[in-house]
């Protein structure tokens, strides 16, 4: 077997950090080789530097043992390397045809060869057994076959290096084992795939070879065969992994939220949910199991005011709220950690300072007498966020954006328990984060609990949700199909409920 | 057939109901070739600047400075025809376009002004430069002024299409057509007519780039390129595409468009440079852009239709009156989908206002005369709105760019 990739103390600094400390790394052609590691690891910027769209300080890059010098990716193209971000590079407005061939050709006003080139497109989807049509246009599609387009669109550059970064965050789980599929073609043919994530299982799953990176450094390289789930998690964030906290049953009997017989304002004919009850008491957890798009959204938004309802009652202590807008229901008392943090959670743009205030504006907590911002109050509670909850910041007059997504979250879901609040809607609280930052979050969400703050928790995750909640109800179609104690479920019984196999 | 006319209600009915009201003798001015050739030659430049609009924002450079630059071309092309004749004086427009085009590129991508920022400064700028260029260089002219040239002398020529439109001495079909006063069948002879005789090279020449536009936009590696920038110009940079250049050459191209507007208005029009004569035709030119879904032919449609109504307002104010009845038509159809669509508020908004352009139109012989002057405005106005159906603009435009920021 030959060496596909050699890494020779790759180092990389960027001002105050060291994102790549002499990484070492040998991959074998025709693997599938994982990097794991948390957020911050250095993981993206490696393989940035692999992908010749940042260039390293020190250390040298050997492609096929040619050693190789990356000024932009045309050129690690050039030499065989394809990269599929996490964040599809594709325009809606394109065609799947157009978005393949873009670059393909020099900017001349020859006329495109649009039929030679479907024709070539064609024949890399049957090889690999990936149907694709060609003349669709990017935003028809779903997200996994938006990722096909970008598998495809590196494979028809005669990539024989893939980089997948964090591929499986986007899809659900039969577009996992779809994706796996095609890589493991892939992989048949001989091409040699690099696959980034956070998700241990489906790496111990894909993987041929895990490496595993810390603060910048490359811990070590093992066998998929050779490790187990808890030792690449430890070895991750090295040490060992906090230990499960044990549920403790709590006896408080005060109803915080009742939703009676709540149902989904039509949209385009088709009602988000019907007829859903449950309850949540004081220090109460109560987890919503369900595949994505089966009305768990709508209901977190419809108890925030956001989502219209047609029928039904929502009560907040003894008080209906359905005639409350979202700005009055939040001050009397709901936070809301949404799923995506960057487009609802912050202001990207601007300060964690700032950011404190957002949800609480129009509160006196932040408002003076003649409606002046309190930005010294602002101030001392964003501090009091970022030590709280460990964010990992310079300082609170550092724009969000600058954080990583780990931090971005431990702000958000910080500045909603800090808000006090009676009842925090949870939705995706730990998506897309490392295990250092989960642990954190799941540990004050527990914190917050047990001071008696009722949480709807809304997740994908279900050892999240089994480890989390008091009871947890499944959604699926819009209906609360079942009920179950979390000291009995498991992921297999409430997938088997989530997709309605059973009811 | 349904599918088609579901597609293109909303310029087929438009169309009908046209036809209809122009078989009433008072209005029989909505479908002459005449009223049709003034239209085109009054949305050509419209056209034109629609056309700059486009290639400047597909590539994601928002170009609110094409005013300016279609000014640029008012000066230049005068300048330029009056020293050397009209075509060095298309020449010229197109280069004092581009050259203002360079500088709102520069501003935009080297130094990312903001977009609105950079072009509300070329606008400003442009007819500084204008009035100074114009002291400057016919200061030995016994007509010197500093806001108009002296007048432009030479022709182009003409074209008229032979046999079917009567040019070179030969019979005139549409022409015979036009006479004959059939309803549709003369009506649309008209427009043939209209559009096929009496067209000056330059027109003929501006509405060639237009399928021009359309080919190099959607048939070329370079158009291909060009779109993905405005769309996606990280991607588009990670796959090889020199994303500066492209935009340079977009908003470069968008001021050669705008400048030969600026040029045809000067060279087809007036005869004579004068100060305001764009009177804001680079803003509708961006409106019909809009309209236009950012496509060449939806362009011309949409700087059709301003010319159409532009050209009625200057023949007759009879027609003018005819004009409330087209509104209150698509109005209507307008409600119509509304109440399709379930927005009952609008539907009955639109409703409302359909009844009372209909109530206007009954009760009146004609349009007040400070109405026709802002006809054409109104109506594209009321098209513009109506038309919002599935508009699609470039998903990264008027966002700033650097190279090699992740976003």
């Amino acid at each position: 077997m030959t060496l596909a990739i050699e890494l020779s103390n790759i180092s990389k600094s960027f001002p105050g950090v060291k994102a790549n400390d002499k990484i070492n790394l040998k991959i074998q052609e025709g693997t599938i080789h994982a990097i794991v590691g948390e957020n911050g690891a250095g993981k993206s910027t490696l393989m940035k530097i692999l992908y010749g769209m940042l260039k390293q300080d020190l250390g040298s890059i050997k492609i096929f043992d040619k050693e190789v010098n990356f000024a932009s990716p045309k050129d690690a193209i050039s030499k065989g390397i394809g990269m599929v971000h996490q964040h599809f590079m594709l325009a809606d407005n394109l065609s799947v045809l157009e978005s393949i061939i873009l670059g393909m050709d020099r900017a001349s006003l020859k006329v495109l060869n649009k039929s030679k080139y479907s024709d070539e497109i064609n024949q890399i989807t049957e090889k690999f057994s990936m149907p694709l049509n060609v003349n669709s246009m990017i935003d028809e599609l779903g997200v996994g076959e938006k990722q096909r387009v970008e598998i495809i669109k590196v494979l028809f550059r005669g990539a024989k290096i893939l980089i997948l970064d964090e591929p499986t965050a986007v899809l659900v789980p039969q577009e996992v084992k779809e994706l796996f599929n095609n890589l493991k073609n892939l992989k048949d043919s001989g091409v040699t795939i690099i696959f980034i994530s956070h998700k241990l299982d489906e790496v111990l799953d894909i993987a041929d070879e895990i490496s595993v990176m810390r603060g910048g450094k490359h811990i070590d390289t093992v066998s998929s065969n050779s490790v187990s789930k808890i030792e690449l998690a430890e070895m991750m964030i090295g040490q060992n992994l906090p230990s499960p906290p044990k549920r403790e049953k709590q006896s408080k009997e005060k109803i915080i939220l009742s939703i009676n017989n709540l149902s989904a304002e039509e949209v385009n004919g088709k009602k988000a949910f019907s007829s859903i009850n449950f309850s949540i008491k004081e220090g109460e957890v109560v987890g919503i199991a369900g595949v994505e798009g089966n009305g768990q959204r709508e209901l977190a938004e419809s108890i925030l005011g956001i989502h219209k309802i047609e029928s039904g009652e929502i009560i907040l202590g003894q008080e209906n709220i359905n005639d409350l807008n979202t700005r009055d229901r939040r001050e009397s008392g709901i936070s809301f950690i949404p799923e995506d943090r960057q487009s609802q959670g912050l202001l990207m743009d601007v300060s964690l300072s700032e950011n404190v205030i957002l949800g609480k504006q129009s509160s006196s907590k932040y408002k003076s007498r003649y409606s002046n911002i309190k930005f010294g109050e602002a101030d001392k509670n964003s501090n009091t966020v970022i030590e709280n909850f460990d964010v990992r910041t310079p300082g609170n007059e550092t724009l969000a954006l600058a954080l990583s997504g780990g931090n971005q979250q431990k702000f958000v879901v910080g500045r909603e328990i800090e808000n006090k609040p009676q009842l925090l809607i949870a939705s995706q609280p730990t998506r897309g984060i490392d295990i250092g930052a989960q642990s954190l979050i799941w540990n004050k969400l527990r914190l917050a609990r047990d001071h008696g703050l009722g949480v709807l928790l809304i997740s994908a995750d279900l050892d999240e949700l089994i480890g989390l909640s008091d009871r947890l109800y499944v959604i699926y179609e819009g209906n609360l199909v079942k009920e179950l104690d979390p000291e009995n479920a498991t992921p297999e019984i409430l997938g088997s409920y989530m997709t309605g196999i059973k009811s | 057939m349904i599918s088609f006319i579901r597609k293109n209600y909303l310029i087929i009915f438009p169309i009908i109901v046209i036809v209809l009201i122009a078989q009433i003798e008072k209005y029989d001015q909505l479908t002459t070739s005449g009223t049709f050739g003034a239209a085109i030659r009054l949305a050509i430049p419209i056209c034109l600047a629609g056309l700059g609009g486009m290639f400047s924002e597909r590539t994601g450079i928002v170009n609110i400075g094409l005013e300016g630059m279609m000014i640029m071309g008012t000066w230049f092309g005068a300048w330029a025809a009056w020293l050397y004749g009209p075509w060095y004086g298309i020449l010229a427009g197109i280069f004092g376009g581009a050259l203002f085009g360079l500088i709102h590129a520069v501003g935009t991508v080297t130094f990312q002004v903001d977009h609105i920022v950079s072009g509300v400064a070329i606008n400003i700028l442009a007819a500084g430069v204008a009035r100074f260029l114009n002291v400057v260089a016919y200061a030995d002219q016994p007509t010197q002024s500093s806001t108009q040239s002296p007048r432009i002398d030479g022709e182009v020529g003409d074209f008229t299409m032979p046999y079917l439109s009567g040019g070179y001495d030969t019979p005139s079909l549409f022409g015979y057509l036009q006479d004959l006063n059939y309803p549709f069948i003369s009506d649309f002879a008209g427009l043939l007519l209209g559009a096929s005789s009496n067209l000056s090279y330059i027109s003929l020449f501006a509405l060639t780039l237009i399928p021009i536009a359309a080919w190099i936009l959607w048939s070329t590696p370079f158009g291909l390129q060009m779109r993905s920038v405005g769309e996606l110009p990280t991607g588009s940079e990670s796959l090889g595409v020199n994303v500066y250049l492209m935009k340079y050459i977009g908003v470069i191209i968008s001021g050669g468009f705008a400048g030969l507007a600026g040029a045809y208005l000067v060279l087809e029009s007036s005869g004579i440079y004068r100060e305001g004569q764009t009177a804001g035709r680079g803003f509708i030119g961006l409106a019909s852009m809009i309209f236009g879904n950012y496509r060449p032919f939806g362009i011309f449609m949409g700087s059709g239709l301003f010319g159409f109504a532009d050209a009625l307002q200057l023949r007759s104010d009879d027609a003018v009156h005819g004009l409330l009845v087209l509104i209150s038509v698509i109005l209507l159809i307008l409600a119509i989908k509304q109440l399709i669509e379930k927005k009952y508020i609008n539907a009955s908004a639109s409703i409302v206002m359909s009844i009372g352009f209909l109530i206007w139109f009954l009760n009146s012989e004609t349009v007040p005369s400070e109405f026709v002057y802002f006809t054409p405005h109104l109506t594209t106005l009321i098209v513009l709105s109506s038309a919002s159906q599935k508009l699609r603009m470039p998903q990264k435009v008027g966002q700033p760019y650097r190279k090699g920021e992740l976003n």
